[in-house]
């Protein structure tokens, strides 16, 4: 195959693995949310371990790109509508709570006295 | 009265600061306040034993090969997709939530314990 070994080749096939690896990462975490038992989570990780493992041997980009596009479009399908995410990252139910106060607000503790004495 | 604070107002006093008497070592990137109740963060070997304990109970990984600067791929053999597992075990151990870009970058234990050490919600 010509230019087998060229920068060109080697970017994209570099480009192709992360996106391999953060497809693989998104679809293990929607696993995780739709299967929250840990035993029915290890079979369905396994499950997604053995399809990606099946087609790990392919050589030709486009054949890639193309398993690839089909993948994220899979993950699309099933994602979960409520995914558990880290109370404080965005997306959580803490995030943005309880904000920092702007700077020289402070409170005043005169516990209800009056200002005359 | 006036007099008085005209004068207090051009009398600077030298200030003493209160050297750290040594009372406890602080890390110099460390951006927590002492004395606060923010000072719950994880010491460094607390991470390193907890991330060590994560590569470990990895059914994949050789437990006696496992050292705190140990390359996922390189030493420990392992697959870009183990790699994954790994990140998302640690998220899981510390309760981060770790972006797609910067897990993608967490090739070792080095990295690892860096990015969990430095992450201000690391639980």
């Amino acid at each position: 195959m010509s230019g087998a070994t060229t920068a060109a080749y080697l970017a994209r096939r570099a480009a192709q693995k992360e996106r391999v690896r953060i497809l693989y990462r998104r679809a293990l975490k929607d696993k995780l949310n739709w299967a929250v038992h840990r035993h029915l989570f290890y079979q369905d990780a396994s499950d997604l371990r053995e399809k990606f493992e099946a087609n790990k041997h392919v050589e030709d980009l486009d054949t890639i790109d193309k398993m690839i596009a089909a993948g994220e479009a899979t993950y699309d399908k099933w994602r979960h509508p409520d995914p558990y995410i880290v109370p404080w990252a965005p997306g959580g139910s803490k995030f943005t709570r309880n904000p920092v106060p702007p700077s020289g607000i402070e409170i005043v503790y005169d516990y209800g006295r009056e200002e005359n004495d | 009265m006036a007099l008085r604070a005209a004068v207090l107002r051009h009398i600077r006093l030298p200030v003493q600061t209160l050297t750290a008497t040594g009372s406890r070592p602080q890390p110099q990137w460390s951006f927590l306040r002492l004395f606060s109740s923010h000072d719950d963060h994880l010491t460094k070997e607390e991470v390193i034993d907890r991330v060590l304990d994560v590569v470990k109970s990895f059914p994949k990984v050789d437990p006696s090969k496992v050292t705190p600067d140990v390359h996922f791929q390189k030493d420990l053999g392992l697959d870009s997709l183990d790699n994954v597992e790994i990140v998302m075990a640690l998220e899981e151990e510390f309760k981060l939530e770790i972006p797609d870009k910067e897990a993608d970058k967490i090739d070792s234990c080095n990295l690892a314990i860096e990015y969990i050490y430095n992450h201000p919600m690391a639980g």
